[in-house]
Parts: C-alpha cells; structure tokens; sequence
C-alpha cells in the first residue's frame, strides 16, 4: 500500500523553470477581484486579458491534455496543472465540458475545428443544459431543435450556464425526437452570436454575475453541428457531467486552510478562540474530515488505474467535498463572532469579506453538477443496486 | 500510486475469512453473550496459525508479516475479525507485542514474543482506572516496602485480562511513570469481570494489592513514548475492527430492507430509506479511508503519522456508531429484539467510543498539531 506519486525525472527541471520563467512573464495582471470557485471576469478587458495569457500559453506548447488528441506526456501535464495552478489566474477559459463529448462522440472535423480554439482561448464555450424546468430532471427538457433541411430550428430556454455572458459556442442539448425522456435528446455546437441567442446574465445570491439565462428564439444550427447522431445527446450529456463530477469536488485536500488563523486571530469568551475547547473540538473534526477526503481521493486514483472505480465513487467524493466545505465556511463565519457578519466593502470585514463570498458561494456546490440528493440517489440506485424511484405522471 | 491491499494481503482475508466462515463465528458468539468467558483459547491458538498476532513480532522471536507493512496486514485482519464481532484480545495483544518488540529487553523479548506469536501466550493492557489514554488517571503505582518493590493499585476496562497471560502495566513510580510487564500468576492480582454493555468482549477491573514486581519487568524507554505508540497501533486495530463490523451491518442491513415488504413495496425502494443508506455508505467509505491511509502513515513512519492515527481516532468511533444506530433504526422492531444481531453492533460500537482515546481526545491531538504546523 502505498501513495507515492512517481517522483519528476531530472530532464523535467528546464521545463519547469522554463514555464515558471513564462508564467512570471505572461501572467496577466486583472482588474476582476478573484473569489473562491468557479466564477466569471466582470469587466470586458479581463476576458481579453485572459483569452490573451492562454493563448501565450497554448502557443508556447502548453496545452492540457483534455484539448490535444494526440499522446501528452504525463508529468509535463503534472508540471502545467500544478505550476499553472500556482499562478493563481484561471487558465482554462469558460466551461470546457464539451470537450470530452467532442473526443468521444465528435467528427474529426469537428474535434479539428474546435479543440484547438477552445485551448487557445480563441473560443470560449458555455454549457446549456439546465432549464427552469429542468434540472435535477434534466432528461424531461423541453428546448427543441426542429429539423427543416439541413439544419435545426432551436426554440427554448436554458439557465445556469457559467461564462454564457462571454462565451462563442454553447454546448446545447435539445429535444429532436418525437420521444419523451432522455432518448429524444441530442447534442450540438451552437453559435453564441447567432441570432436569436439572447444572453442574460443573472445575479446570485454571491452578489456576483457567475451564472446566465440564455434564451434560444428561432436560432439556426447547421446539422453539421450535431455531436453523434440525432438522440444519443444523453449519453454524451452523461459522459460528459461525469468528467464534471469528478472536478467539482476535486479540489485540494486544504479546504480547511485558514481556519487557524481565523481562530488565533479572533476572540471568544474573553481570550483567543483557539483556545477554547468547543472551537477546537469542532476545529479537530474538520481537519479529520478534509484529511479524509485526500485519503479518498488516494483510494479512487488507485480504482481508476485499476480500472475497478464504484458507481458511487464520483457521487460519494462531490457530497463528502461539498458539504465539508459549507461546514467549513459557516465554521469561519461563526469564528468571528458578530464580525462575521460584515462582508466585502466594510472596513471591518476579515480578509475584505473572502470568508463571506465563500460561505454564500458554498451553496452553489451542493446543489451544481447534480445536486447532493440527486448523488444520494445515484450512490443507492447505480452503487448498491436498489429500486429506481418512479417517474411521475406528466 | 497503489492505495489498496496487495494480492499477499487479499490471500491473508480469505485464509482467515475461510477460518471465521466455516465455524460460523458470529453464531458461534452468540452462545457466549452471558457467559463469564467468551474467549476459547484454543481457537486463540488457531489464530495465532493465521498470523493475528505475529505480524509486528520479529522473525527470529518466531513472528513474521505478510509485506513490509505488518500494521496494513493487521489492518486486514482487524476487518475480517470486526465483520463477526471477534472476542479476542487482537488489540491488546498486538499491541503488547509491539511494545515488547520495540521497548523490551532482550530477555523480556526471548519470555514473551514467541508465545505471543503462536497465539499461546494472550495479553492485555492495564492503561488506567477509568479506562481513558490520560497517563494521568493511572490508577496504579509503584511502591517500595522492606520486602521489594510492589504494585498497588486498579485499573479498569482491561480488554481480555480474564485470558491475559501477561499485563501491561502503566505505574507511577517516584521518578515518574513506567511500563511494566506482569504475569497474571503473580501474587495479589485480582480480578473482577465489569458488567459492560458490549457483550462481545469481557474487560476486568484488575486490582493490585502488594503485586511484587523486579526491575527487570520494567520496559526500556521513556514511559510517554511507550504509552503513545501504543495508543497509535490501538486506534488503528481498534478503527479496522470497527470497518469490517461497519461492512458486515451495512450489507445486512441493505439486502434485509431489500426484501422486507411494506405497502406493497420493498422498503429500500423509499427515497427516504435510500438516502440514509447512501449517506451510511458515505459514512463507511471515510471510515476506510481514514482507517487505511493512517494504518499506511504510522506503517511507514510519515511525518504526518500522528494526525493521520488522530483523524481515524476523530472519525471512526462516531461513524461506526451511527452506522450500528441506523442500521438498528432501519430493521425496524425486528432489530430490538434480543435475537437480531444488531444490538450486538450498537453495544460495541458506544463501547468502543471511550476506548485507546475517545473521538475528542483524537480532535484535540488534530488541533494541537495542525495549531503548530
């Protein structure tokens, strides 16, 4: 048993310094206050900031493996994620998603003409899947793409598409088959400045803009842009939210970072809360769960490789990391006593209101990429084989 | 990266999940629930074939392991004998192995290990009156009278002292704490079975009364590092006991409320019961978790060897808990009888609670040390 990670060959170390060297040069200074999560520039002038630095990168040879279709070399990988990481300025633009669909599914045309873009930064890409209607039933989706000629007639609304107000194509799923349920679904490419896409940007409980409406009124698809064949939208859909599974909880195993501090530098009950014993039995059960977590992301790296990964494995990971995390962030809250409660733009808020944002912001994980009772049925349906619930009548 | 047991290790769980089966244990305990004794030394003896307690005893002491990891092989093994609710004294006596293997004189090494080894020789650990890691509730000490030097005193929740061959005694001294080892023959040692909710295991209340002791019974090595390394090994044993307990229950539990019929319907295909059954899942697979990754880290001697023993101390006595409570709660009327098995989980699981460090006594090492890093 063991969780060594191979340790980097010596030939890497010009790599290294020379990504480092690229990075120090390139990384693009941001007008945008960067948050905790996934979240979206505000100001025009930073997405060409960005689109900018990536496509620097991408033109440098630093591609992620998720946008090449040719063999990447694995601890050049590791060395890009981790050194990239490290800069702190996202260097994947948009919601990628469509990717793994493209490879999968994709003509090669297709994989040719999108790809590359979409790693340069020259495309950004958003996901339109989710409607009002639809979202932890998201096979019941009603937004359809009528087939006249060659090409598709689109008629819907789509919401909670991240990066939707800066995006160039839309990973769109439509109802193109007279079937209900998810054999009626497929996938496309969708221009995002085609007409009849109209962009809405909605503001959420963060107070930040992170998430869209996009509402679809007669937009034309060429039936070059479908991805796989007409109705097979929700095996790609599924292929492809699996990979977003996986993601959404495969943050650090530091979420617990921070919390020290907090405790060191605040008050209880007149003296330092570090040193009061419920702080530091809560603070004990925190720190086990985070520690935890790594140790399952140890035991599914291992299942993966071995190729014997458990249906409820991706499930399991996204409920323990995203509950943890809100634990966490009304842990930091309560820490700071009644200044917990003043945000970002006070002149007394800790950290400018950081803890705040990510206490609001730990909402949208618990409920985004399948939210945690719909992984609870996931984990007891496909992981210990019992009943489906059955549909209602509609 | 290779976090899973090896091909050796899955050998090592059939052999003695094969030895468990075919005796039936668990109905095999049953018959035991109120009798003074619980523990048949002869199958002890048996064990001891299968390697329970030889895995962190040197070779040349007749012990060997199945890796280089003997506390991952042992981790195994906790499982298969936690899945039946094992009596035995695989904690106590794995753990006064391992003291005697790293802190003993060689003449205490050649007395002890070999019979320790071949499952002939049981031990247990007198750690103190209230039955708490705390060296400071030690309820025994050392005392000098004209005749030699003796131990006075109790200690009690001593797992399997009522098959003990041989204690480890934690005493005051008057130049601090110390370690000894003390046959159960001696003269002035009493014992008394404590009626305890766990009806799995027996624990005693020992007390010593003018028990004489030599220097020579005396362990090398500072007192506290002895103690702590033997909290560690114990927490983990104790943690890999409770997740195959924590497997067995949570499969039972699943293929009963799969074929019990309520409203027509089989009770698992409520949401309701589906969702606290994936929630025990996760609770069960971060016990595993914790329980390997800290078997791994004091195994190898990681830095983080301590917060990692720590974290499966903070989280595994209260998962397991509530995996028994539920699982309880689940069967319904049928799991408050006396003939379910259950009760027998939820008995062992709030037992477990106080023992080799309770949840909070783990939380606050995590936070003492994740203060200082």
């Amino acid at each position: 048993m063991d969780v060594t990670v191979p340790e980097l060959p010596d030939r890497y170390e010009t790599f290294t310094a020379e990504l480092r060297a690229f990075i120090a040069a390139h990384r693009p200074a941001l007008q945008w206050k960067q948050r905790a999560g996934l979240r979206v520039p505000e100001h025009e002038a930073d997405v060409q900031a960005l689109r900018n630095w990536v496509r620097a990168l991408d033109d440098a040879g630093y591609r992620l493996k998720r946008f090449s279709l040719d063999e990447t070399d694995p601890y050049e990988q590791r060395i890009i994620t981790r050194e990239l990481g490290r800069a702190g300025v996202p260097y994947i633009l948009g919601n990628p998603l469509v990717s793994g669909a493209l490879k999968a599914f994709g003509t090669e045309d297709q994989q040719r003409h999108y790809l590359a873009p979409m790693a340069r930064g020259d495309h950004i890409w958003t996901q339109l899947f989710s409607e009002p209607d639809a979202g932890s039933d998201l096979a019941s989706l009603g937004t359809t793409a009528r087939l006249e000629g060659d090409q598709y007639i689109v008629n819907g609304q789509k919401v909670w598409s991240t990066w939707a107000q800066w995006a160039d194509y839309g990973y769109l799923l439509a109802r193109t088959e007279p079937v209900s349920g998810p054999r009626g679904i497929s996938a496309f490419i969708l221009d995002m400045h085609a007409p009849g896409v109209d962009v809405r940007p909605l503001r959420e409980m963060t107070g930040t803009t992170d998430f869209n409406e996009v509402f679809l009124n007669d937009v034309v698809i060429p039936v070059s842009n479908l991805i796989g064949t007409a109705g097979n939208g929700w095996v790609a859909a599924q292929t492809s939210l699996l990979t977003e599974r996986e993601g959404v909880g495969g943050g650090s195993g530091t979420v617990t970072d921070g919390l020290v501090d907090l405790a060191r530098s605040h008050r209880r009950r007149g003296r330092a809360a570090i040193e009061d014993d419920a702080v530091r039995q809560e603070l004990g059960a925190l720190v086990a769960r985070a520690r935890i977590f790594s140790a399952l992301g140890y035991r599914v790296a291992t299942k993966a490789a071995a190729g014997t990964i458990d249906a409820w494995d991706a499930p399991l990971t996204k409920i323990w990391y995203s509950e943890l995390n809100l634990e966490v962030a009304e842990f930091a809250l309560a820490l700071q006593g009644n200044r917990g409660a003043l945000v970002e733009g006070d002149l007394g808020a800790f950290e400018d209101g950081k803890w705040q944002d990510r206490f609001l912001y730990a909402r949208a994980l618990t409920i985004a990429g399948g939210s945690n009772e719909i992984m609870r049925n996931v984990i007891a349906e496909r992981g210990l084989g019992l009943p489906r619930e059955p549909r209602g009548e509609k | 990266m290779e976090f899973a047991f090896s091909e050796d290790q899955d050998l090592l769980r059939s052999s003695t999940r094969r030895f468990l089966d075919d005796r039936d244990a668990l109905r095999e305990l049953r018959s035991t629930l109120e009798a003074p004794e619980v523990v048949d030394r002869h199958l002890w003896q048996k064990g001891g074939e299968l390697g329970w307690t030889s895995m962190l005893i040197p070779p040349d002491h007749g012990g060997g392991s199945v890796s280089t990891q003997p506390l991952v092989d042992l981790v195994v093994l906790g499982e298969e004998l936690g899945r039946v609710l094992h009596p035995g004294p695989f904690v106590p006596t794995n753990v006064v192995a391992d003291v005697i293997t790293r802190h003993g004189t060689e003449a205490q090494r050649a007395e002890w290990l070999s019979g320790l080894a071949q499952g002939s020789v049981l031990a247990a650990w007198c750690a103190s009156a209230d039955g708490s890691i705390e060296m400071g509730e030690c309820g025994v000490a050392l005392t000098e009278t004209p005749e030699g030097s003796a131990l006075n005193g109790v200690a009690r929740f001593v797992h399997g002292a009522t098959v003990a061959d041989v204690l480890l005694v934690l005493a005051t001294t008057q130049t601090g704490a110390a370690y000894f080892l003390v046959p159960t023959t001696s003269p002035g040692l009493s014992l008394r079975t404590q009626g305890t909710l766990d009806l799995t295991r027996r624990f005693a209340e020992v007390t010593f009364n003018q028990v004489p002791v030599a220097l020579d019974q005396m362990l090398t090595g500072p007192a506290i590092a002895v103690h702590q390394r033997a909290v560690d090994v114990a927490t983990v044993l104790q943690s890999a006991e409770a997740v195959g307990a924590a497997d067995h229950l949570f499969d039972a539990t699943v293929a009963y409320l799969s074929v019990r019929t309520q409203f027509g319907r089989t009770i698992a295909s409520f949401q309701a019961i589906k969702h606290r059954l994936a929630n025990l899942l996760v609770v069960r697979e971060g016990m595993r978790a914790a329980t390997h990754f800290a078997a791994l880290a004091l195994s190898d001697g990681f830095d983080d060897a301590p917060a990692a023993v720590s974290t499966a101390g903070s989280y595994v006595p209260d998962g397991f808990a509530r995996i028994c409570g539920e699982s309880l709660q689940l069967h319904g009327g049928i799991g408050f009888t006396w003939e379910h098995d259950v009760h027998l989980f939820v008995r062992r699981a709030f037992t477990n609670k106080g023992l080799y460090g309770d949840p909070g006594w783990h939380r606050e090492r995590l936070c003492a040390i994740e203060a200082v890093a």
